[in-house]
Order: C-alpha cells, then sequence, then structure tokens
C-alpha cells in the first residue's frame, strides 16, 4: 500500500447503531485504506455490514469506537457540505423523478459546487459533458429518466456522481438486477473511471466473478471478523477468499476462479477435447448421474460433434448431451 | 435548464393571468363591461361612480386576495410534495387548517358567550384572523416538536394526518354543543372567502405571503437535490434536518395566513403543483416554483370568477368552487397525460 496514494483510512474501527446507552455492534475491528486511482470492491454476505460501513463513511451515522479518517481528518468533523466535494456516491435507492432528464439529473451532481440559485457555469457545463462522455450517455441525454432500461439508469446515476466531481466514489451494489452484459460493462467503466481520473472507487458488490477480472482491491467482510483487504489474486492464492463461502458445501476453485460444490463426485471415463469434457462433466455434475461402468467419448465428425456412450457391450450415439443424459436417467430408473 | 419554450409558456401564463384578473374585476352581481375595467387602469374613468365603489373598495382587494391564496397554497402545496417525495401531499396534510379551525371554532362557539359576534363591526375579522392564526401557530409548534423528535419524513406525515383528524374532531365535539346560529356562522367560515379582507388585511396578508416565501427562496436549490431522495440530497451536501424545518416553517406560514384571511380552501394547493409539472413538463424548481404560483394564482382568480356566477346576484362559496371545477380538470389532465409515471 503507498501512503501518498491512500485518501480514505480507518484503524480497528467499531460499527453499529447506538440505542440509548445500549451499542449494538454490527461489526468490530475494521481496518482499511482507501486508494486513489485504485478499483476496490466490499463483498461479504448480506447483513454483514457493509452499508453499516458505508453509512459511516458517509458519516451518516457515527463509529462506536475510533473514526473514519478522511485526508487526516475524521470524517464526522466535517461538514455535510464539504463532504459533499469529497465524496460521491451511487445508492441503491430508486429515482422516480419521471419529468427530469437524464442531463438535469446528471447537472444535480454540481449542487455542492454552486450558489444560491444553483445556476450553471460553463466550468459546471464542461463537467456535466465529461460526466456524461465518460459514461457513454451522451446519446440519451435527453430523454427522461421514466423511459431509461435499467442499466442505462446506473449509468446516469454515475454519470451524476461523475458531475460531483470527488475524489471519492462510492457505489451500492451498482450491479445488482442488471444483465450480465450490463454488469460487465458498469465494472469495466469504474475501473477505466479509477484509473483514468485517479479517483478512489469503492464498490459494493455480489459479483464475485466481474469484481475478480476488475478489482484492484478486496474488502472481504464476514460476521464476527476482522476486514481482510488484499489483492484479489493475493486472496484467492492464500485462500482468504473461502471467507466469503459461509460453510464446508461451497469452495472456490483456484484454478478456475469459480465457487464450486464441495461434495465428492466420481466420473465415469471421458475422452475427447478437454474444454468439452469438461462441459460434459457439469452436466453430469448438475442431474447426480455417475454412470458406472460406462464411458463417455466425444468425437468431432465434420461439422457435427458426437457423444458416444459405451455400455460395456454396446455403443450409443448422441447428437446432444443433453439426450445423452435423457437416455442416462432412462437408464438409472 | 429554461429554454424559450418555458419563457413562451410563463410570458402566456402571465397574459392569462391579467386577462382573468380584468374579468375577474369585471364580473359580479353588477356586471362592468370588461372595456371600462381596462379603461379605468390607463387613466380613464368610470361612465357610473358607483362602479368606482365597487371596483376600487370591494373587487381589486378581493381579487388581490385571490392571487395572494392561488400563489400561497400552490407553493406550500409544491413543497410538501417534493419534500415529502409524495404526490398526495397538499398544504393541508400537516393539520393546519383543522388548526385554524379549531381556532375559529373556538372563537364563534366560545365567544358567543361572551357576547361577541362575528358581524360586531371590524373587529370581528381581525378577531377570526387572530384566532385561526393562533389555531394554526398551535399546530405548527406541535409539528416542529415531532419534526425534532423523528426521523422519519414519512412519520412525520403520518402525525401531521393524525394530528389534523385529532384537532377535526375537536371541532365536532365544539359543533356538536354549539346553537344554530354559531355553527351556521363556523360553516360559512369553514367555505372559505375572498371577500372578506378590507385594504390593511390585505397588506398583512402580503406581508405574511412574502415572509413565507423567504424559507422558500433559500433552499431552491435544495428542493432540486430532494428529487433524487433524501439519502441522495445529503449526499450533496443538503441539510435535511434544516430543509424539513425551513419546510415547515414556510407552509405554517403561507397556508396559515391563507386560512386566516379566507378560510379554508380545498383543492389548490394538492392540484396545482401538478398541472405545473403537466405544463412545463419539468422537475426543475426554480421553473416549478414560479410556476406554481402563477397557475395558483390564475386558477383561483377563475374559480372567484366562477363563483360570482356572471350575470346573477347569487355567489357560490368558493372552497366548493375549486374543487368543483379543478377536480373534473386535474382528472381530464392526469388522463391525457399518463400521469401515474410523473412526478
Amino acid at each position: 500500500m503507498s501512503i501518498q496514494n491512500s485518501i480514505l483510512q480507518a484503524t480497528n474501527l467499531s460499527l453499529g447503531y447506538q440505542k440509548g446507552s445500549r451499542s449494538n455492534v454490527i461489526a468490530a475491528h475494521i481496518s482499511f485504506s482507501l486508494e486513489k486511482g485504485k478499483l476496490t470492491c466490499l463483498l461479504g454476505p448480506n447483513g454483514v455490514g457493509k452499508s453499516t460501513l458505508i453509512k459511516t463513511i458517509l458519516g451518516q451515522i457515527p463509529a462506536l469506537k475510533y473514526q473514519v479518517y478522511l485526508d487526516k481528518k475524521p470524517t464526522n468533523s466535517i461538514s455535510i457540505k464539504d463532504l459533499s466535494k469529497k465524496i460521491a456516491v451511487v445508492l441503491t435507492e430508486k429515482i422516480n423523478s419521471a419529468n427530469l432528464t437524464v442531463k438535469q439529473v446528471v447537472s444535480l451532481g454540481r449542487i455542492p459546487h454552486t450558489g444560491w440559485l444553483g445556476n450553471l457555469s460553463v466550468a459546471d457545463q464542461q463537467k456535466i459533458d465529461v460526466a456524461i462522455q465518460s459514461t457513454h450517455i451522451n446519446y440519451i441525454e435527453n430523454r427522461p429518466m421514466s423511459e431509461l432500461s435499467d442499466g442505462q439508469l446506473q449509468k446516469v446515476m454515475i454519470a451524476r456522481a461523475l458531475a460531483q466531481d470527488c475524489e471519492i466514489l462510492i457505489l451500492d451494489e451498482p450491479t445488482a438486477h442488471l444483465d450480465l452484459i450490463n454488469r460487465f460493462e458498469i465494472m469495466h467503466l469504474l475501473r477505466d473511471i479509477a484509473r483514468n481520473k485517479n479517483k478512489a472507487v469503492l464498490v459494493v458488490t455480489h459479483d464475485l466473478d466481474i469484481a475478480i477480472d476488475t478489482a484492484d482491491e478486496f474488502w472481504l467482510m464476514q460476521c464476527g471478523l476482522p476486514l481482510v483487504c488484499g489483492s484479489p489474486e493475493d486472496l484467492i492464492l492464500q485462500g482468504k477468499i473461502d471467507l466469503l463461502l459461509p460453510n464446508d458445501r461451497l469452495y472456490f476453485d483456484k484454478s478456475d476462479g469459480k465457487v464450486q460444490d464441495s461434495e465428492e463426485f466420481q466420473y465415469p471415463h471421458i475422452d475427447g477435447p478437454e474444454y468439452m469434457v469438461k462441459w460434459v462433466k457439469l452436466a453430469l455434475r448438475k442431474n447426480k448421474i455417475n454412470p458406472e461402468g460406462k464411458s463417455i467419448s466425444i468425437k468431432t465428425e465434420g461439422k457435427q460433434t458426437y457423444f458416444y456412450l459405451s455400455l460395456g457391450k454396446q455403443t450409443l450415439k448422441f447428437e446432444s448431451i443433453a439426450s445423452c443424459l435423457d437416455h442416462l436417467n432412462l437408464v438409472k430408473n | 435548464m429554461k429554454n424559450k419554450h418555458t419563457y413562451f409558456l410563463f410570458l402566456t401564463g402571465m397574459l392569462v393571468c391579467l386577462l382573468l384578473f380584468a374579468v375577474n374585476l369585471a364580473s359580479g352581481s353588477v356586471l362592468i363591461p370588461i372595456q371600462e375595467v381596462a379603461g379605468r387602469f390607463i387613466g380613464g374613468e368610470f361612465s357610473k361612480s358607483s362602479w368606482e365603489t365597487i371596483v376600487i373598495g370591494y373587487r381589486i382587494p378581493k381579487a388581490f386576495t385571490a392571487i395572494l391564496a392561488g400563489i400561497g397554497l400552490s407553493l406550500s402545496g409544491l413543497q410538501m410534495q417534493t419534500f415529502f417525495r409524495n404526490p398526495l401531499a397538499g398544504p393541508y396534510v400537516l393539520g393546519i387548517s383543522s388548526g385554524a379551525g379549531l381556532g375559529v371554532a373556538l372563537l364563534i362557539m366560545a365567544g358567543s358567550a361572551f357576547g361577541w359576534s362575528m358581524y360586531s363591526g371590524g373587529l370581528g375579522i381581525w378577531a377570526v384572523v387572530f384566532s385561526a392564526t393562533l389555531g394554526s401557530v398551535l399546530v405548527l409548534l406541535l409539528m416542529s416538536l415531532t419534526a425534532w423528535k423523528v426521523k422519519d419524513s414519512m412519520t412525520l406525515l403520518i402525525v401531521g394526518l393524525m394530528f389534523g383528524s385529532a384537532v377535526s374532531a375537536l371541532i365536532s365535539v365544539l359543533s356538536y354543543f354549539s346553537g344554530a346560529d354559531q355553527l351556521k356562522m363556523f360553516t360559512i367560515w369553514s367555505m372559505g372567502s375572498l371577500g372578506g379582507t378590507q385594504p390593511d388585511q390585505l397588506i398583512a396578508f402580503l406581508v405574511a405571503v412574502l415572509l413565507g416565501l423567504v424559507p422558500l427562496l433559500v433552499n431552491l436549490k435544495s428542493f432540486n437535490a430532494m428529487l433524487l431522495g433524501e439519502a441522495y440530497a445529503e449526499s450533496m451536501g443538503v441539510n435535511v434536518h434544516r430543509l424539513r424545518w425551513a419546510m415547515i416553517v414556510s407552509t405554517g406560514i403561507l397556508a396559515g395566513s391563507v386560512t386566516a384571511f379566507c378560510g379554508p380552501i380545498a383543492f389548490i394547493g394538492i392540484a396545482v403543483p401538478h398541472m405545473a409539472r403537466l405544463v412545463f413538463k419539468t422537475g426543475d424548481h426554480r421553473v416549478l416554483f414560479p410556476a406554481s404560483a402563477l397557475i395558483g394564482a390564475a386558477v383561483l382568480l377563475a374559480c372567484d370568477t366562477i363563483s360570482q356566477l356572471p350575470g346573477s346576484a347569487q355567489t357560490l362559496p368558493i372552497n366548493a368552487v375549486t374543487s368543483l371545477v379543478g377536480a373534473p380538470m386535474v382528472i381530464w389532465l392526469i388522463l391525457r397525460r399518463n400521469f401515474s409515471k410523473e412526478f
């Protein structure tokens, strides 16, 4: 960790809610350092206190013990006006201002920087245009918010946060409810923003696959344990990524980069190209079919691939994995 | 965010307002030709001296009252709707009119025990204004206390509705025990009237409305931030707690003074902001606030003209006319523009 790039730090932080004299600790021993120019992903199961951590960073709820420091100052000593020039957010809250156009919503991001009437200067306009350009939403600039898809909506909210022009960008589950392509696009967009604009980007997400592909830094949160920080690659090799998995039923496959069922499974002998064998295995495993004493071989003849199932003396030929499985299911019963 | 279309709409709105103002002055139980009214304004004189008394002494104060009340009600409605993110919020949801009603009910029903009557000279109207103000201030204080204790805005809205219901119930109890004369007096007050304001009261009303505008103007930008919800507003440096106080004070003064001087006037506060959004097609409060004020003034002027039943000596209660005329209009607007999505 380089010291000069660190913008937000905390040591041994305790999070939770204060109710009268009783305090309800949600997470303790939280230490972190958020760095500029890096995409950091905060991962952890639901209810572990990710949102509480975000709220504490934003100064919306006080920390129970110790402080979050922004530029060497505790965040709760910074007025929300000054904080709004340092940290911009994208929240999970739904926006239902159908009468606003995309550009108007992005312009709202300039509110902390404008006078009492909120009139935009030329410099403000430029920042808005840059935000719109870097999120690639020029083509919907004048559309009302009610006509946008979920993916477009999320990009607009990111553009609004960019227009706020802060060093820190915090996003709470920006890829929830989005399709695969949009999830990829948004995470890569955030990575570009962190890189090109030298911003500290903190993303709460549940998308482990995409997070591994895009993040520079992982913060893993698990009930009752200190926050684990490190690059995703290191955490995988150290086996610390398993912290995200609640029990032994699942494990993280270090070679595949995927979460797998840890149940032992015996495969029959399968012949063929490696990448094809992999998918046949997956199909067998999902259907819990283990054809003992049988073997499968995959052969490509011309443009067509065939699956040969040998049952001792007899060999059957199938055109697809599905039809092969159907037969095996029939035999099993 | 303003463009030519917006300016055109404002200009049209102002012309419509001016026209309605002239028509309002011309119509009544005595019909004065509109060209005479227009002539009087550019320095001419009325052909009948009695018209001078009618227009200057009665109709002009009434028209200005309508304008002020329209502005006050629609602006407090717009603030409420934006702050609570609720299209059904209006200036009276925090129990302000019920509070004023309680004040007046106490005055009329308890006052009669001391030989006071609404018709006992000029003091009568001031007494009504005073007690209505006192009643709404009382409810406002209770609401402020709640706002100080309660963090969630939706809770505040519910508490406000409950206050309103409780106060209305108190009025019912008072009505039950009061005589027929007092009951009629109170009922007439609760139907609203724009014609009761004399010039000195009009000045007091104007000062109150201007005062109520101050918290709103100071927080204009914050209302735009509130369009994205409280959490986003806070992340953009808006002190939501302070904004809530400003809103309560502003709507309290605006809606409270309207109720004090004109009695409760339904519909305007809740419907005009929607009309402004539909006509100006924007969510920007720098446009919506003046637009709502303009439309509010125009609608109340039009309603007052209708309530005079042009060509007849009869008048209808303004509170009934606003809803009778306005409700179908809003329903038509909503159905035509697929309203459910728009806020």
